[in-house]
C-alpha cells in the first residue's frame, strides 16, 4: 500500500519551491500513484531550454520501493532509452532509499541529464554516439530537445495546427489533446496508436 | 572548667582558618593598627612592670588576645565589612576597659547588640564577645590592672602574631584555667554562665556567618578571590546546554544528530514520538520512527540515511531472531533433561 500521507506532503513541499527548483510533480490522475514529474534542462547542456516531463508510478511498496519513473518527453540521452524514455539510474533501482522523495530522484534525473554515463547505457545508439561523435551527439540532442521537449510552451492552436499539418484530422487532435491534458507527444502518441 | 573548657575549645579549631587570612590581611591592618600600637607598647610595658609577678595574668591576657586575635581575623573574612568590624572589636574594648567584669555581661550583650546591628559583623562581634569572656575570667582576680591590660590586646595580639607557633600551645596550656579556678565569686559565677551562653552564642554565630560567607560567592572582580575557585558562569553554562541536548547523555555524534533531530520521520513523515526520537538504530545518526524501521528490515534491511546494513547493531529483529533461537535451544535442552 503506498503511504498516500508521504506522497501528499511530498507533493505540497515539491510545489513549494517550483519557482527555485524548476521541479514539478502533480497527480496525472485522481490517484496519486500515477504522477507526472516535470524537470528544467540543465544549463550549459544539449537540454538546456527543454522541459522535460517523467511519468512516475508509485509501487505499493513506495517510499519502500523506488518510485518507477520514465520520461514521456523524448530525450536523445545515453541513460535513456530514446524509444522507451527508461532511465538508468542506480538511486530508481537498487541505491534506492526510501529517505529520497520524488524531488530528489527528479533532482538526480535532472543530474543525469548535465552528466551522462556513456560507460552505463540504457541506449546503446546513443551511447555509441556520445562516445565517438560527440558532436554530432550534441546537435542531435539539441535537435531532440527543440523538437520535443519544447513544445509544451506552445499554445493549444500551435499544437492543434502542428499536429494537423501531421496528417491527423482536427476534430481528433483536439480531442485526444483534452484527454492527455494538452502534451502534445502523448496526443501525438496517442494518435499514432489509433 | 566547663565553661572555660568550652571557651578554649572553639579556638584552636576556629584559628587555623583565620590565620592565613591574618598573614595576608596583615597589612590592612597594621596599617590601621599602628595609630594605637604605640601608646599601647608603653601601657603594656608599664602594665608588665606592674604584673610581673603574676604570670597566670598574662597568660590570661594572651589567652584573651588570642580570642581577640582570632575574632578581629574572622572580621577579617567579611572584606566588605572589614573596617566596621575592626572599628566594633574597639567599641566593645572600651566597653570592657570602662567597665568591670562583673558588668562584663552586659558589655556581653552589648558586643551581641553590636553584632545584631550589623548582620555581616557576626563574626567579628561575636568573637570579640568570647575574647571579652576569656579576659574577665582572667582578670576577674585583679581588677584595677585589667583596664590596662585590655588596651594592651592589640599590642599583644601584634606580638603574639609575629610567633604565632609559640604562642598556641601556651594557651592551651594549663595556666589558662587557674585564673578560672581562682575566681569563684558570684559576679564570676554569672560571668561563667553568661560566658556558656555566650561562648554557645558565638558559637553558633561564627558557624552562621561562616556559611553566610561561604554561601555568598566570591565576587569575579573580588581581589582576593581564590585563583582555584573555578567559574561558575561557565560552569553552569556548559553542563545546562549539554543536558538540553544531550537527554540521554549520549556521545558526540549521537549529540549532533540530536541537535539535528527531525521532528517527524522522514520516511513515513510521521510525527516522531519520545521513544522514536530517542531511538537510535545507525551510527550514521540517521533517525527513523519504528514502524519504518520495522517495516526496513523486513525489506532490505539497510539503512536509508547510509545504505549499511542494519545487522551491525543488534536492536530489534537479531533481539527477536536471537529469542527465538534461544527459546529454541532451551526446548532442546529441557527435553534432553527430562531424558536423562
Amino acid at each position: 500500500m503506498v503511504d498516500f500521507a508521504r506522497v501528499q506532503k511530498e507533493l505540497q513541499e515539491c510545489n513549494r519551491d517550483v519557482e527555485v527548483s524548476g521541479i514539478k510533480v502533480s497527480p496525472k490522475a485522481d490517484k496519486l500513484t500515477h504522477l507526472i514529474g516535470t524537470i528544467p534542462g540543465p544549463l550549459g547542456t544539449p537540454y538546456e531550454g527543454g522541459t522535460f516531463e517523467i511519468d512516475i508510478q508509485l509501487p505499493d511498496g513506495y517510499p519502500f520501493e523506488p518510485p518507477r519513473m520514465q520520461f514521456s518527453t523524448k530525450v536523445w540521452h545515453p541513460n535513456i532509452s530514446s524509444q522507451s524514455g527508461a532511465i538508468c539510474l542506480d538511486i530508481l533501482k537498487d541505491q534506492w532509499s526510501p529517505a529520497l522523495t520524488l524531488k530528489t530522484a527528479l533532482l538526480s534525473v535532472q543530474a543525469l541529464l548535465s552528466a551522462p554515463q556513456p560507460d552505463d547505457p540504457q541506449d546503446a545508439v546513443v551511447a555509441q554516439q556520445y562516445l565517438r561523435e560527440y558532436q554530432t551527439f550534441v546537435s542531435t540532442a539539441r535537435y531532440w530537445t527543440e523538437a520535443f521537449a519544447k513544445t509544451s510552451s506552445l499554445g493549444v492552436e500551435e499544437k492543434v495546427q502542428k499536429l494537423v499539418e501531421m496528417g491527423f484530422p482536427e476534430a481528433l487532435v483536439r480531442s485526444t489533446l483534452e484527454v492527455v491534458g494538452g502534451d502534445e507527444n502523448l496526443a501525438l502518441e496517442k494518435l499514432c496508436t489509433v | 572548667m566547663i565553661s572555660d573548657s568550652i571557651a578554649n575549645a572553639p579556638v584552636p579549631a576556629a584559628a587555623p582558618n583565620p590565620k592565613d587570612f591574618a598573614k595576608k590581611k596583615r597589612t590592612n591592618r597594621s596599617a590601621k593598627l599602628k595609630q594605637c600600637k604605640l601608646d599601647a607598647r608603653r601601657e603594656q610595658w608599664l602594665s608588665q612592670v606592674k604584673n610581673k609577678g603574676s604570670k597566670d595574668e598574662s597568660n590570661g591576657f594572651r589567652d584573651s588576645s588570642m580570642h581577640e586575635r582570632d575574632g578581629s581575623d574572622r572580621s577579617l573574612e567579611n572584606l566588605e565589612m572589614r573596617q566596621r568590624g575592626e572599628e566594633n572589636d574597639g567599641s566593645i574594648h572600651h566597653d570592657s576597659d570602662l567597665e568591670s567584669p562583673s558588668n562584663s555581661p552586659t558589655s556581653n550583650a552589648s558586643s551581641v547588640l553590636g553584632g545584631n546591628h550589623s548582620g555581616t559583623n557576626y563574626t567579628g562581634s561575636s568573637s570579640s564577645s568570647s575574647s571579652s569572656v576569656g579576659c574577665c575570667s582572667g582578670c576577674i582576680t585583679e581588677e584595677e590592672e585589667d583596664d590596662g591590660c585590655l588596651d594592651d590586646w592589640e599590642a599583644v595580639a601584634d606580638a603574639l602574631a609575629a610567633d604565632d607557633k609559640q604562642q598556641n600551645p601556651s594557651s592551651d596550656s594549663s595556666p589558662d584555667h587557674e585564673p578560672v579556678a581562682r575566681s569563684d565569686s558570684l559576679p564570676e559565677l554569672t560571668n561563667r554562665v553568661d560566658s556558656v551562653v555566650q561562648v554557645s552564642k558565638p558559637e553558633c554565630a561564627v558557624m552562621v556567618p561562616r556559611a553566610q560567607v561561604n554561601g555568598q560567592a566570591w565576587r569575579p572582580d573580588d581581589a582576593f578571590r581564590p585563583q582555584s575557585l573555578p567559574n561558575l558562569s561557565k560552569q553552569y553554562s556548559f553542563p545546562m546546554n549539554s543536558d538540553r541536548h544531550y537527554g540521554r547523555g549520549a556521545v558526540s555524534w549521537a549529540h549532533k544528530s540530536v541537535i539535528s533531530a527531525p521532528s517527524s520521520c522522514p520516511i513515513c513523515y510521521e510525527d516522531l514520538d519520545i521513544t522514536d526520537s530517542s531511538f537510535l538504530p545507525c551510527l550514521c545518526g540517521f533517525r527513523l520512527c519504528l514502524f519504518c524501521h520495522k517495516r526496513i528490515l523486513e525489506d532490505d534491511g539497510r539503512c536509508p540515511g547510509c545504505r549499511k546494513p542494519y545487522d551491525l547493531e543488534p536492536v530489534e529483529g537479531e533481539a527477536s531472531l536471537n529469542g527465538g533461537s534461544l527459546t529454541f535451544r532451551l526446548a532442546r535442552s529441557c527435553s534432553m533433561i527430562t531424558r536423562s
